[in-house]
């Protein structure tokens, strides 16, 4: 028998998610574990072992593990990663600390900036200068940044991030310190800023060194061991990582550079958006993920997620842009929002509904959970309404009381001077709106209308929520996949391999080295390439994307075109024109365009990694399980309305809308004016007739 | 017809306010990056509003700098002066930089577009940024007079019908350094003023408004009550405070104001400061009005949104020809270098009543250094770039080492700045004892060592204030270390003009902020933090 299975583990704040795919027939298992936060291997590898157990399945036969992990993430909010030093130019070591200078709250005079994850004493300087275009101004003294190095070792610094003046420019310095450092200090880990982020803006690009630098050492201990307990464990397959781009790497490469699994977790969740979309045939798609506390939207554009070139890690403000640490990897776009199934509607100090960012949380909880919670949450009022169903909440195994949502959300009304009737309902549309406001600022900053995408929905309170969501934004078609509880697994794989790389290129179009451009992508491809062959993926399949981040002479923001090919200064110019205008309306007169870099990303499809997907369902004489009334506004009030078992519906039913779908883990709601299908792989598609 | 006013309950006035914010935002998103002033994408200093038909602000955008929100409102209200209802058609844009009807310096170009529904005039969507240039003498201190400070744009209509007004726009193009870019911003402004126009029609259409009256009469009115709420809950009286800036350096400027709480309302008066000056740091009225009501804010309704109603609970009062209400040809191109020091005066005096809602002193005014010339192309540039000092200590810990307040600029990359000026950086550091001791320390200063690589001469000029008044402390902290402003190593007058050859060297020191109650109090793992950090090296100060 070959090693032909897939093995998927997601490690989360609470669960491990672990699923085994059979790709031959888009057959999978699913187990849920607790996550071990001491020791995170173990708890996956627990789970790994019970996963099997219940498919009944050798460990011999799974051929190929991915992986993602909020670890890295975890160590840098909680300041938790290896004794870090910092080489900098002469006279920056500061740039850390000084930072952006700017506030991210205007009125509150108490703010908490992220602090340096590098303390003064351990950022020491070298003596050299390069130019703005890199050359030479002040050679390297590597004698005394030698001493510099020694000294943060006796201090017991174990990884030290380079980073200095221009280097995106030119590597020279950087390459020449780690060649000496290396030979003197052996055991150091090293990360230079030429590697790891070569961008114009000192401070970006040495946060994110000092970042990749600061968990790089807990990646390779992690990486091994699990790699070590996985051989032990008798599964033969390769370890595959996901990064925050959407793609899978190697172990190599993420132990070269983690900074690149930051987000690997939300970025699988993106993923398997665009998956269910495609398997739906919609290439552009709005991924919609609510849980207890967050909602998360991604934008997918011709079946892919779109991807940013930079985000910010560690939030201090957890929903305050400007409040963490800059990041600048490619990483999936996700647009965060405090809106969760635990929101708290509260009064707010003008005596308007606000609900959320706060939430209940899992403890105590909505009100209707019975455990001491007393502030009406958006669960409660998605209960009042009859969208959730008291007895069947998380598939029967908890009940939850209709009662006490709604004496709490009578009490709400009365402190708002707002009629009873209208509480559950306004909680709702008030954290919809919430939700509908960010994505229409979101997509409006990429030049796009709402109207165009699908709304896809997963995660438990997202199916509730989605077709209203969908009707503010203006969206007619909305999609609830099969196995929403696992999405991000799932998405993990079916990822391709991907590797994303960036080079200074500062040259204006109307003179650019055409063929310098077409040399330095070459050698990125050449690079990315060698990383893809190595992760097995099908390199005679990939799709390579040749991009330039670029702008008006004189503008400080860039923005990333696709590249035409062959390059040429009319054809380049017209694409840069065509996107700079879908993006901004219009381009301005007589402005002179310019490269700032180019970007390279190759992704290629894995072995192993599924096309079509196959949940388990069980026969049932009736999907119908009864009726109940719901509350649409459309019709002013509650209607009566079917209630079905989704995973008792037969690929292929047609159904009218009001309709509401239950699973264990969530509920699609369905409003009336709509036109229900349920999909070949089990989706169920709404289409709003008006 | 008789109209019949309509109320909103708890939810639906949420739900149109988000709208209202999302739509301001949206425009903001896309001003920030469509410009080309530095000063606007790194820096937001911009703002989008939507007001009523009678120039009262209904929502503002979140990014904006606190000046522009106080007088961006303003300006449109000033605009219906000029241009009143009947004067105006749809696809109108008004235009100005007029130093009393705008912000108080040429730089900043308000534009507004009049939205008209069913024929009726129902609100303005209008844009405060900064522009790349203006013309006249580089943002600097010297100019005698608003004359010398480059163009002035009378309030009148960039387009007409949609039709852009293109006598106007030669003229601009002819005035400024950088004509494309300039003109390039002011289409940025106007595509951000179509896009609130759309949505808010969008807005309208859905929730079966015909006019905004009601809607801003109830948001208005629920800030003003807050903020009304949350004057009465401090004490009755009026409280006073001073200061003295460097001011002119053989001239310090002195400082006065009198705050009256009365009930629920807030009187502040700045009688007692001095005259205006015949340099461009006057104060004009409509920046000192958004500099007090932004002190009054943080310290009584930080969380409140931004609309007219917040402020009608406030007056604000100075003597014609005082440095904070300057007249006609008063230039004023650095007025920040006065305005900034006003919140401070808010927090003297309503830390007399709530002392744990303000800080020390910062080290603000914002410090600056303008570079003009001729590149080596022989085209020529000017760029300005921007420093700050550190932050006040306050009840809860230690001030923030160089951040903008009150303003909020971020300083430009130091790789975005050698390749944009032919000049070399040589350090960019925290000054080690600049922030004032206290058991909460004030933030730090930096220090900034430049030097020209340039063939051509390069005129350079500087924000520079607290060279002589540092920033004091409060509660028994002390004062943070004073700026320090050197070229070639002499220090020089940071309020005039210099050339700089190749070689020379400017270095810029900024101010620490002050520190907060008794620096013997100072918890010893704090201090032995700062020892090991050199952010403190003497620990005298602290009694150790």
């Amino acid at each position: 028998m070959t090693a032909s299975l897939s093995l998927g583990i997601d490690i989360g704040g609470t669960f491990t998610d672990l699923v085994l795919l059979d790709p031959s027939d888009g057959r999978i298992v699913i187990w849920k574990e607790s996550t071990t936060p001491d020791e995170p291997a173990r708890g996956a590898m627990t789970g790994v072992a019970r996963l099997l157990e219940k498919a009944g399945v050798a460990p011999g036969r799974v051929g190929r593990v991915v992986h993602a992990t909020t670890l890295f993430t975890n160590a840098l909010i909680e300041r938790k990663g290896a004794p870090t030093g910092l080489l900098t130019t002469a006279g920056f070591a500061d740039v850390l600390e000084i930072g952006r200078e700017r506030k991210y709250e205007l009125y509150d005079l108490f703010l908490e900036m992220p602090q340096p994850l590098v303390p003064r004493p351990w950022r020491r300087e070298a003596r050299e200068r390069l130019a703005p275009d890199g050359t030479v101004e002040v050679p390297l003294d590597v004698d005394a940044l030698l001493e510099e190095v020694a000294l943060l070792v006796a201090q017991g610094v174990t990884s030290l991030a380079v980073c200095f003046l221009h280097a995106y420019a030119n590597p020279v310095h950087e390459r020449a310190a780690a060649a000496a450092i290396a030979a003197r200090f052996p055991g150091l880990s090293l990360s230079l800023s030429a590697d790891i982020a070569p961008e114009i803006r000192e401070y970006p690009r040495t946060v994110t060194t000092v970042a990749n630098a600061y968990v790089r050492p807990l990646a390779e201990t992690y990486l091994d061991r699990l790699e070590a307990e996985l051989k032990h464990a008798g599964i033969p397959g390769e370890l595959f990582l996901m990064l925050s781009s959407g793609g899978l790497t190697h172990v190599a490469e993420a132990k070269r550079a983690p900074v690149q699994l930051l987000e690997s977790g939300p970025a699988a969740g993106a993923l398997a958006g665009a998956w269910f979309g495609r398997q739906a045939g919609l290439d552009r798609v709005l991924a919609f993920d609510m849980g207890g506390t967050t909602a998360k939207l991604a934008l997918v554009d011709e079946g892919e997620p779109l991807v940013a070139w930079g985000f910010e890690a560690a939030r201090t403000k957890r929903f305050l842009r400007g409040s963490g640490l800059p990041i600048q990897i490619a990483t999936v776009e996700l647009i965060e929002i405090g809106a969760g199934g635990g929101s708290i509607a509260r009064r707010s100090e003008l005596g308007t509904l606000h609900v959320g960012p706060e939430s209940a949380g899992a403890q105590p909880g909505p009100v209707c959970y019975g455990r001491g919670g007393t502030e009406p949450t958006v669960t409660d009022a998605d209960l009042a309404l009859g969208y959730l169903n008291g007895d069947f909440f998380l598939g029967g195994a908890m009940r939850i009381d209709a009662n006490t949502a709604t004496d709490a959300l009578g009490a709400l009304a009365g402190r708002i001077a707002l009629d009873a009737s209208r509480a559950a309902f306004g909680v709702h549309d008030v954290v919809n709106e919430n939700m509908a406001g960010a994505a229409r600022v979101a997509i409006a900053e990429r030049g796009r209308v709402p109207r165009d995408y699908a709304l896809l929905a997963t995660g438990g309170a997202a199916p509730v929520h989605a077709w209203q969501v969908g009707g503010k934004l203006g969206i007619g078609r909305v999609i609830c996949p099969p196995g929403a509880g696992v999405g991000s697994t799932i998405g993990m794989l079916m990822a391709p391999a991907r590797v994303d790389r960036v080079a200074s290129f500062n040259q204006s179009v109307a003179a650019a080295d055409w063929a310098g451009a077409e040399r330095l992508l070459a050698a990125l491809e050449t690079e990315a390439a060698a990383i893809i062959r190595a992760s097995g993926a099908d390199v005679e399949r990939r799709t390579t994307r040749r991009l330039a981040d670029m702008r008006y002479v004189g503008q400080g923001s860039e923005i990333t075109v696709v590249l035409p090919d062959p390059l040429s200064e009319q054809a380049v110019l017209a694409t840069f024109e065509a996107a700079y205008r879908r993006l901004f309306g219009r381009t301005p007169p007589g402005a002179a365009a310019q490269f700032v870099a180019l970007r390279l990303s190759l992704a290629a499809p894995m072995p192993g990694a599924g096309s079509t997907l196959r949940l388990q369902t069980h026969a049932a004489d009736t999907a119908l399980k009864g009726r109940r009334p719901v509350h649409f506004p459309e019709a002013e009030g509650m209607v009566e309305t079917p209630v079905y078992d989704r995973y008792a519906l037969a690929a292929g039913t047609q159904l009218p809308g009001p309709a509401v779908f239950e699973e264990d883990e969530s509920t699609f709601v369905v409003g009336p004016d709509a036109r229900i299908s349920v999909l070949p792989d089990l989706s169920i598609l709404a289409e709003r007739l008006s | 017809m008789e109209h019949t006013p309509r109320s909103f309950d708890a939810v639906e006035l949420e739900l149109l306010w988000r709208r209202l914010i999302s739509l301001v935002d949206e425009a903001a998103a896309a001003l920030v990056r469509t410009s080309f002033s530095t000063l606007v994408r790194e820096s937001y200093d911009f703002s989008c509003v939507v007001t009523d038909a009678e120039g009262q602000s209904l929502v503002q955008a979140t990014e904006s700098i606190p000046s522009f929100i106080g007088t961006l409102p303003e300006t449109v209200k000033h605009f219906l002066r000029f241009f009143p209802a009947e004067a105006l058609r749809p696809g109108d844009v008004l235009i100005t930089n007029d130093l009393w009807l705008g912000t108080g310096h040429l730089p900043d170009i308000t534009v507004a577009k009049p939205i008209f529904r069913h024929g009726r005039l129902v609100a303005f969507s209008a844009s405060t940024a900064h522009a790349p240039d203006i013309g006249g003498k580089i943002r600097s201190p010297e100019p005698r007079e608003v004359f010398e400070e480059g163009l002035q744009i009378p309030p009148m209509k960039l387009l007409r019908a949609g039709e852009p007004d293109e006598t106007l726009v030669a003229i601009i193009r002819k005035n400024v350094r950088t004509p494309e870019q300039t003109m390039g911003d002011l289409w940025a402004q106007v595509v951000a003023l179509d896009l609130m126009e759309e949505r808010l029609h969008v807005l309208m259409e859905q929730a079966g408004l015909h006019d905004l009256s009601d809607l801003a009469r109830e948001v208005q009115a629920r800030c003003e009550n807050a903020m009304r709420a949350a004057i009465a809950a401090l004490p009755d009286g009026t409280y006073h405070s001073a200061l003295q800036t460097d001011g002119l350096l053989d001239k310090p400027v002195t400082l006065r104001m009198a705050l009256t709480i009365a009930g629920d309302r807030i009187e502040v008066d700045y009688s007692g400061t001095d005259p205006q000056v015949d340099r461009a740091i006057n104060c004009a009225l409509c920046y000192t009005y958004a500099m007090t009501m932004y002190g009054v804010k943080v310290c009584t309704t930080p969380t409140l949104p931004n609309n007219e109603g917040a402020w009608r609970p406030i007056s604000v009062k100075a003597p014609e020809g005082c440095i904070v209400n300057p007249v006609f040809p008063a230039s004023g191109g650095s007025r920040m270098l006065i305005g900034h020091y006003l919140p401070m005066l808010v927090f003297g005096c309503l830390g007399q009543v709530v002392p744990e809602r303000v800080m020390a002193a910062c080290g603000s005014p914002m410090w600056g250094m303008n570079q003009s010339g001729v590149n080596a192309a022989g085209k020529p540039y000017a760029n300005m770039f921007f420093f700050n000092g550190g932050m006040g200590g306050n009840v809860h810990g230690d001030g923030i080492s160089c951040l903008s307040w009150p303003s909020n600029v971020s300083s430009t990359p130091v790789e975005i700045s050698e390749h944009i000026a032919p000049l070399r950086i040589h350090h960019k550091r925290l000054r080690p004892d600049s922030g004032g001791p206290g058991r909460h320390r004030g933030g730090l200063g930096q220090e900034i060592l430049i030097e020209s690589r340039s063939d051509t001469p390069i005129a350079v000029s500087f924000l520079a204030e607290r060279t002589i008044f540092p920033a004091f402390g409060i509660e028994g902290g002390q004062a943070g270390a004073p700026g320090m402003l050197r070229i070639n190593g002499e220090k020089v007058d940071p309020k005039r003009q210099y050339v700089l050859q190749r070689g020379e060297t400017v270095l810029l020191a900024t101010p620490g902020g002050g520190g907060h109650g008794d620096p013997g109090l100072r918890g010893p793992g704090a201090l032995a933090a700062d020892l090991a950090s050199g952010h403190v090296t003497d620990p005298a100060p602290y009694g150790r």
